[in-house]
Formats: structure tokens, C-alpha cells, sequence
């Protein structure tokens, strides 16, 4: 195609931005008027909108004809057949209305997960009146739930799977719920503004440095009556390990080098300093810092981190590696 | 191009609903489509079916365009048009039949729902018969359970999806009925309507020839139920009059084209009584109006009074129309008649009837007037032997020579064609007539009803001074058919000839029964229109009904239904009654003082009340443990006293 300047703007373009932007009007007009929910919120009548689907909008027109159609014919029972259209028109979207108003919505948490993994908020969904909700899903932009129902009294948890691409807080700023039922006619839905974040941990380089040598500190060796020392558990082989400590069964199964380690025996420690690694770009640090982390969580390896304005003692276990790897999340973010 | 896969047995929960939903609004109109469409819609349902059931794979593309253009043209060759309820309702079956091939995602069903509504809708049209409003709302019932299998969430059972499509239905009720009583009927349609030729006329024939064909039609189809506001005419006086046949051929009567005449009305002189009466009409196809003669006024739009006396309306009647007229037994027309009409009213071709022709002369010159020549005649049909059959001989050429002299056998058309001719020979002016007589009596409904059986021919002559005088040359042949309707007769035969009265007359009693629900049905369902709807609404108090009262009325009162259904859902979606035993602890909460925290058990909770020190320890423990064996214990409302008096001793 040539390349000659359309003068005029295109209209699909058009109506896409206003479309969008009479979006986000409502959006902000929503917002203000409903502010910022508590993590437990009830749905009341009067935040819960409804609008005619696609099929909702043939249904009236196909209604219309009908109405049409039988005052020609002056046919009663046509007439009958279209008001009960009709009449099943209005029942349809006070039910699709009301199977979203009184459910409650509480905010059951989100996992920390790695840059590029997908954080999954849960939300939980009870139904406390007397009757089944049915059909019920949780949107949010670009994303949304499964649909599940909900028996009277029932609880279920909705996730939201969204996407991350940076480190830090990824906060959920709305989501919506929304249902079709009874007869997808009708699209009934509110927007939910809570204060709901969770956080992102930096990728872990996948091709990272070696980290630091350990340094070792020379333990009291006890020997049993084998001259045995008790096997206290793996750890990454690292050079110069005797081949005698290595586990070769675990190296089958995983591929992975790993060294027995033994009571007693002497304790590595290594320190993963942000301050002695080579690369120049701070996200990148950060990257082999996590892979590092990682990889001596695995391998029950004590590791200390140094951080600019942060100090871990070298230690493991699931807290220490939350902790520092929540120190790389929020690292210079004036989050922390 | 991305090859239709296999389905993923996904739609198994809902086709089986479509399925029965197409196939409940499709049962009608089988009778009247072409077997062919039933067997492929039939064929495809099921090839569908197993195709959901054993995964396969959807027909590809070319198969199905090959089946739907195969499918439009054999349509097109069976009807040779697209358009009406006939080749409309086929069309939908073959759309519906084709669609169910392509349909692969839940919502593809849509499709298909919609075209069962269309199809229940455009069976509507075709029939309303008394079972047509249940077997419709038994159609919706399932339509609505298909969409809800189609479109709500997988947990729900095909037993709930009814439940719920029932209750639905029983909401939308109210609101139906409403806007059903109150939006506005107007009596002229937006465009012509299309008259449905596969359904025969069941009327009187335009045309007489008695002898051509040798049988009458002994249909018990109803032609027209008539009720009286007062007093039910004698059976002698129960002429219906319909069309007015001028020509005779020397085989064939014949009338003309209805038309208007602005004298006919003013020639006619009534006396006697005035009868009001509703006449329901079922359709006839054909313009004539009913009504006992001699008619005074009727209320039908679009119609007037033709140069005979005869009624007819501009359209054809295609429905059935209800309508009040008034008519005088007693009465005198035209007794001015040009001479020009007495030749045309007396015409006959030339040769003939020779024989019929000169019997005629020759009774005329022996009785000397006209009055007696009339009289002669009739007392030779009464006293020689002629009989009256449904089944005569057929005639043949001359067919009133043939008749008079020879077969002697005949019914009413027989006898009004052979004393017309007759008259005519002579010069009197005669015309036929042709409508009903008799009618039987409903004594449950207190109406009328008037089959196609009762169908009957007799004669007016025109004599000085008298006018226009109707004479029915078959009462000198057969009385008791005048003084009796057809149908009686007939009964009577039926019961005596199987010597089994009362059965019969059970059976008899039944009919009536299921004819007074049709009457009604006729009357206030499908005949209810402007004029109903008008007089209904003063009923209820509007005065002076008008289409935008009707439509304020409509609305407010569905604004008002429709808020009491939200009232309704509400409470069905209230959270259930807090029990006693959870009010009271919750008193005991408040005046602790304290509040509970989230996901603290009430054990919790009671040892921070303790501490507190705002309640007696003992008594927290007392409420603790009573609220718990109250709630979840075997405590009951034992345990639930001990909370009351408990909470009621806290200061």
C-alpha cells in the first residue's frame, strides 16, 4: 500500500479511543463514588451495574419483531408468546442483578512470585443467603477467573491470574465480578477498589555467575564407631569437594551435582554481596543475587546477604530466604 | 485452512435440552410440512447426537453447504415461494436442522433456540386451538430449561435448570397477563397478510350445480356459533343468510363478485321484533358475512350490504372475527321491482329443462295467479314422491328435467335449483339463496353453534305487492329437516341404530361441554380485539378507552409488578434467620464491650472478655459454653434459656 497521509482520523481509531475513554470516565466516576473498600466487602444494590449482552440486544429485537408480527396478524397467542418474552426479559435482569448483590468478597492473599511469573491474588466468594449463585467470575484488566457457582453458606476462592514484569509491589487496583446468569441476556457486574499488592521478586538470571567461594570454618569432626560422621543433608558440590561426599543416586535422578553434607563437618557459609559483583546494571545484580538465593535455598546452603542499606546474617531456612529476597524486591524502591 | 476437529462431548449437558426444545416447537407444524423436512430435521438431530456422544468430528464445510442449498431448493420446489407461514415454518425447520451440524461452542445453541421461539411463534399463526396456549407454555418451559442448561453454571442439574426456568416462567406470568390485557389492539394489520393455501376453504361454494357433484359435505366443523341476548329464535325461523345466486346456466347457479349497493338497505322494510345477537365466525376465506335474515346492522369494519341482500366484507376472512348484529324475522323488500330486473331475475337459457319447462306452463294456466301457481307447485313436491337423500343419483345433462321426472331423489339444492327454474319459466322472479340453517342449541354455553352441516339452499320469489318472499322449497319436501338441524337428525340415527341411547348421549353431553370451553376460548382469548378490549376497559372502570390510557395504564402497572418481583427476589436472596442463640451472644458481645476479631473462636474471645474483667468470669464461661452447646451441641432450647438468663442477669 502507498503511504499517502489519510487526512481524516480513522474511524475505527476513533471509536476505540472513545470508547476507551468513556471507559475510563466511568471508571473514575465509579471509583470516587465508591472509594476504597475494606478487604472484606459486600456487594449492596447500589454498586451493582447492569447492562444488555450482545444476545440480550437480539433477544429485545427478536421481541420486537414478535410484537410486530402479532399485532398484524391480530394473533392473541402470539401476543401471549411475545409478552412472555417479554415478561422473561424483566425477571432476567432483576435475577442477574441479584445474584451478585449481597455476595462478599474478602481478599485472601497473594503468593510472592519471581518477575514474569504470573501473581495469582485470591480472592474468596461467600454466598450467604439462601439460594445458589451460579456462574459467577472475577475480572480484572487483561485477566480473569474461572467461573465457579456458589451453594447457599458456601465459600470459594477465585484466582486472579496476573502478569508481572518488574520487581516489587504489583498492586490490584480493581477487579470486577461479574455473572450472565440467568440467561446471559443480561451482563450484571460490580468494580471492587481494595487495597490489594503483592510482591514481585527479581527474575533469577538464568545464566548467572559462579557465586563467591564458600569460606569455611573448620568444625570439631566426631567420629563414630565407622568413623562415619552423621549425614546431616545435601549442599551444591562445589570444587574440591572429596567425589567420596558425592551424591550420586541424587545425581541421577536430578542431574544436579550435590555434596552429603555431615554433622560436624564443616560449615560453608558464603555471602552474596550486591556490592562485589561484576555487572554494571542494578537489575541485573539483583537477578544473580535471586538465582543465587535460590539455588543455595535448594541446596540448604547458609548464605548471608549484602544489600546497600541491608545486612542478613548467613543463615537458611524459608523466613531468611523470604526476607532477603523481599530486600531484593523492594531494593532503592523507597518501599521497604 | 484449520480442519473442524473432534467435539469434545462439551455440549452433552445442553444438547439433549436444544434437542427436545427443537424438537417440541417442530411437533405442530409436522403435519403440514413436507415429510421430507421432518425426516432431515430427524436425521440431523440425531447424526448430531452421536456425533457429541462418540467425539466425532462435525460434516466438513463443502457437505454442509451441498445439504443447505439441496435443502432451499427443495423448499422452493415444494411451496414455489419463501414467503408465508407454510414455506416460513419450513424454512426454519431445514435452518434449524442445518444449524445443529455447525454447532460447536455452547453459544452456537443460541442460534437455535431463537429459531424454536420463531417456529413455536409461526405455529401460533398456522392454529389456535384451545391446547395451543398450554402446549406454548410447555414449548417456553423447555426453550427457557435448554438456555439455562446452555448458558448457567456447570454445577447446576438438569432438574434444578427446569426448577429454575419454571420459576422464572411463573414470574414472568403477572407481567405477561398484564401487558397482554392492556397493550392496545388495533384492527387494521401493517401489511397484507399472507393467506395460508394449504389449508382448504371449508365454506359454502360460490357456485351451485346440483347433480355435478352427489354428495354434501356432512362436516361437523363448526361454521359460526351464534349467542342471543334475548330470547333464541324458533328453528323455522333460523335462515342464516349468506350469498345470493342471480345466473342459472341450465346447470350451474352462480352469483356475482360481492359489491357494494347503497339502495339494498333502504329497500328492505322491517316489523316485528328486533334480535340482538354475536355471531363468532370461523374463517371462510371467502368475504361473505352471516346472519339470520333479514339483517338489520352488524358490526364489521369494511363491509356493506350487496344489491341481494347478501353481506360480505372487502377482505377475505382469514381469522376468526367476532361480531354483533341485529336482525328482524319479519320483513319486506323491494316490493317496487323494475321491469328490467323482473326479466333479469327471471332469465333462463334458451332450451333448456324443456320438460321441466313445459310442466310449468302448463300448472300455471291451470292455477290462474302467480300466488296459486306457487302453492300448486310446492303441494306437488310435498304430495308426490320425493324424497330427501344426501346421496342422490347424479343428473347429467338437464339436470332439473332429469331431477324432477326421473330420479326424484335430492337434497335442498336439488329442490331449490328445480322450484327456481320452475318459477323462473314462468316469469316470476327468483333468486337462491345460499348460507345456513338450524344450528344446535349448546344448552351449556347458551349458544348457538352452526356446523358446516347445516349448510342450506332455499329460494326467494318476487311477487306484486309482497316483494322479495322466501320460500323453502325443501321444508315441502322434508319438514322435519327444517323443524329439526341437521345434526340432530343425525344423532338420533347414531343412537338408535346402535341401540345404545346413552353412551351416546354421554358422548353427546361431552362434545357440548368441550364446545362451550372452544366458545369461550373463542370468544374472550383469541376473539378479544378493539371492541373486546374496549368494553373490557370500561368494565374496569376507564372511561372512555384510548390506546394511550391502555399503554399509561400498562406500563405503571408494570413498573408496579416488576418492583414487587425485586421485593420477592430479595427475600429469596436474604441470608437466612440468625437463630436465637447467635442474637443473644451477640447482645452479650455488645455489652462486653469488646469486639470480635476475625477468625476468633468463641473460647477465644471469652478468655479476652475474662481479662477484661468488664463481666464475671463465671458468667462469661456459663454464656461461652451455652452459646456453643446451643449452636453446635445437643443443648437445644434448654441451653438456649441458660444463654437468656445468663445475658439478661449482665448488668
Amino acid at each position: 500500500m502507498s503511504s499517502i497521509p489519510w487526512p481524516f482520523p480513522d474511524p475505527r481509531g476513533l471509536v476505540t479511543s472513545l470508547r476507551t475513554r468513556a471507559n475510563q470516565r466511568v471508571r473514575r466516576w465509579a471509583r470516587k463514588r465508591q472509594g476504597t473498600d475494606p478487604d472484606t466487602t459486600t456487594l449492596g444494590s447500589g454498586r451493582v451495574y447492569i447492562l444488555p449482552t450482545g444476545v440480550g440486544l437480539l433477544f429485545g429485537l427478536m421481541a420486537f419483531a414478535m410484537l410486530l408480527g402479532s399485532m398484524n396478524y391480530n394473533n392473541n397467542l402470539s401476543f401471549v408468546l411475545t409478552f412472555f418474552l417479554i415478561g422473561v426479559g424483566f425477571v432476567a435482569m432483576h435475577q442477574c442483578q441479584r445474584n451478585l448483590v449481597g455476595l462478599e468478597l474478602t481478599f485472601a492473599g497473594a503468593d510472592p512470585v519471581f518477575a514474569g511469573q504470573s501473581m495469582r491474588f485470591r480472592i474468596a466468594v461467600t454466598n450467604r443467603s439462601k439460594s445458589a449463585r451460579y456462574g459467577i467470575r472475577l475480572y480484572a484488566p487483561d485477566t480473569y477467573s474461572d467461573v465457579h457457582d456458589l451453594q447457599p453458606g458456601e465459600s470459594k476462592v477465585f484466582v486472579l491470574p496476573v502478569p508481572t514484569d518488574e520487581r516489587g509491589w504489583i498492586s490490584l487496583d480493581r477487579f470486577g465480578v461479574r455473572t450472565l446468569f440467568p440467561f446471559e441476556l443480561f451482563r450484571s457486574w460490580a468494580w471492587l477498589h481494595m487495597n490489594i499488592r503483592g510482591l514481585v521478586y527479581p527474575a533469577p538470571l538464568n545464566s548467572a555467575p559462579q557465586p563467591p567461594p564458600t569460606m569455611v570454618a573448620h568444625g570439631h569432626r566426631q567420629h563414630d564407631a565407622r568413623g562415619e560422621e552423621d549425614f546431616a543433608g545435601l549442599r551444591r558440590y562445589h570444587e574440591g569437594d572429596s567425589p567420596r561426599h558425592v551424591a550420586w543416586k541424587a545425581y541421577a535422578r536430578s542431574g544436579q551435582l550435590l555434596s552429603k553434607q555431615f554433622a560436624g563437618a564443616d560449615t560453608s557459609s558464603q555471602w552474596f554481596d550486591f556490592n562485589e559483583i561484576a555487572a554494571v546494571d542494578v537489575e541485573k545484580r539483583l537477578s544473580i543475587l535471586t538465582r543465587w538465593i535460590v539455588d543455595a535455598d535448594r541446596t540448604l546452603e547458609d548464605y548471608g546477604l549484602r544489600v546497600p542499606g541491608t545486612e542478613y546474617e548467613p543463615a537458611h531456612g524459608e523466613r531468611h530466604r523470604q526476607k532477603c529476597l523481599e530486600a531484593l524486591a523492594l531494593f532503592a524502591s523507597g518501599d521497604a | 485452512m484449520a480442519r473442524p476437529r473432534g467435539t469434545d462431548g462439551s455440549l452433552l449437558s445442553s444438547l439433549p435440552w436444544t434437542l427436545a426444545a427443537l424438537l417440541i416447537s417442530l411437533a405442530p407444524h409436522v403435519p403440514f410440512i413436507p415429510l421430507w423436512i421432518t425426516a432431515a430435521f430427524a436425521g440431523c438431530a440425531i447424526w448430531r447426537y452421536v456425533i457429541e456422544t462418540r467425539r466425532l468430528t462435525l460434516p466438513a464445510t463443502w457437505l454442509r453447504a451441498a445439504l443447505a442449498l439441496g435443502c432451499f431448493l427443495g423448499v422452493l420446489a415444494t411451496y414455489g415461494a419463501i414467503s408465508g407461514v407454510g414455506p416460513g415454518s419450513a424454512l426454519l425447520a431445514i435452518m434449524a436442522s442445518l444449524k445443529l451440524l455447525e454447532t460447536r461452542k455452547r453459544r452456537d445453541q443460541f442460534v437455535l433456540l431463537f429459531l424454536s421461539i420463531f417456529l413455536v411463534m409461526s405455529s401460533l399463526l398456522r392454529e389456535q386451538y384451545l391446547w395451543s396456549l398450554p402446549y406454548m407454555l410447555v414449548s417456553i418451559l423447555v426453550i427457557m430449561t435448554a438456555w439455562l442448561r446452555m448458558s448457567a453454571g456447570r454445577s447446576q442439574t438438569a432438574r434444578q435448570s427446569f426448577a429454575t426456568g419454571g420459576r422464572l416462567l411463573a414470574y414472568a406470568a403477572p407481567l405477561a397477563i398484564v401487558m397482554w390485557v392492556f397493550f392496545p389492539r388495533i384492527s387494521t394489520p401493517f401489511w397484507a397478510v399472507p393467506i395460508d393455501t394449504s389449508q382448504a376453504s371449508s365454506g359454502l361454494s360460490d357456485t351451485m350445480s346440483p347433480g355435478d357433484i352427489s354428495e354434501l359435505s356432512m362436516s361437523d366443523a363448526v361454521a359460526f356459533r351464534v349467542t342471543f341476548d334475548g330470547a333464541i329464535p324458533e328453528p323455522r325461523d333460523r335462515y342464516w343468510r349468506g350469498l345470493v345466486l342471480t345466473r342459472f346456466n341450465g346447470r350451474t347457479w352462480s352469483g356475482r363478485e360481492p359489491s357494494i349497493s347503497r339502495s339494498a338497505h333502504d329497500q328492505i322494510q322491517f316489523g316485528g321484533n328486533r334480535i340482538d345477537y354475536e355471531v363468532t365466525l370461523e374463517p371462510t376465506r371467502q368475504q361473505w358475512l352471516f346472519a339470520l335474515d333479514m339483517p338489520y346492522t352488524w358490526s364489521v369494519s369494511q363491509s356493506f350490504m350487496g344489491p341481494e341482500q347478501q353481506l360480505a366484507r372487502s377482505t377475505p376472512i382469514d381469522q376468526r372475527i367476532n361480531y354483533s348484529a341485529t336482525s328482524y324475522t319479519d320483513y319486506r323488500v323491494q316490493t317496487d321491482l323494475s321491469r328490467q330486473y323482473r326479466i333479469w331475475y327471471s332469465g333462463l337459457p334458451e332450451g333448456s329443462n324443456p320438460r321441466t319447462a313445459a310442466l310449468a306452463r302448463q300448472i300455471r294456466a291451470a292455477a290462474g295467479s302467480d300466488r296459486a301457481y306457487v302453492e300448486a307447485v310446492l303441494k306437488k313436491l310435498n304430495e308426490e314422491e320425493y324424497y330427501y337423500t344426501l346421496e342422490p343419483p347424479p343428473l347429467g345433462s338437464n339436470p332439473v328435467d332429469r331431477f324432477l321426472f326421473d330420479t326424484r331423489r335430492g337434497f335442498c339444492e336439488h329442490y331449490a335449483s328445480a322450484f327456481s327454474v320452475m318459477m323462473r319459466s314462468v316469469g316470476i322472479p327468483t333468486r337462491i339463496v345460499l348460507g345456513y340453517h338450524g344450528g344446535e342449541l349448546n344448552p351449556m354455553g347458551g349458544h348457538l353453534i352452526v356446523r358446516q352441516s347445516d349448510a342450506h339452499a332455499w329460494t326467494e320469489i318476487w311477487l306484486d305487492g309482497l316483494g322479495w318472499y322466501r320460500i323453502d322449497p325443501t321444508a315441502a319436501v322434508a319438514p322435519e329437516r327444517i323443524e329439526m338441524s341437521a345434526s340432530d337428525a343425525a344423532f338420533d340415527g347414531i343412537g338408535a341404530s346402535w341401540g345404545l341411547a346413552a353412551p351416546s348421549r354421554l358422548l353427546h353431553q361431552l362434545t357440548l361441554t368441550w364446545d362451550v370451553l372452544n366458545a369461550k376460548w373463542n370468544e374472550w382469548i383469541l376473539g378479544y380485539g378493539t371492541e373486546t378490549q374496549n368494553s373490557f376497559m370500561k368494565w374496569l372502570g376507564m372511561n372512555e378507552p384510548s390506546w394511550r390510557k391502555m399503554l399509561l395504564t400498562l406500563v405503571g402497572l408494570v413498573i408496579g409488578i416488576v418492583m414487587l418481583l425485586s421485593v420477592v427476589m430479595m427475600l429469596r436472596y436474604r441470608p437466612p434467620a440468625r437463630d436465637s442463640a447467635a442474637i443473644l451472644y451477640q447482645q452479650f458481645v455488645r455489652k462486653s464491650g469488646l469486639e470480635i476479631r476475625t477468625g476468633e473462636t468463641a473460647r477465644v474471645f471469652a478468655r479476652r472478655v475474662q481479662a477484661s474483667g468488664a463481666i464475671p468470669p463465671a458468667t462469661v464461661t456459663t454464656i461461652t459454653e451455652s452459646y456453643l452447646d446451643a449452636r453446635y451441641g445437643q443443648g437445644g432450647a434448654v441451653a438456649c434459656e441458660r444463654l437468656k438468663q445468663a445475658v439478661g442477669a449482665i448488668a
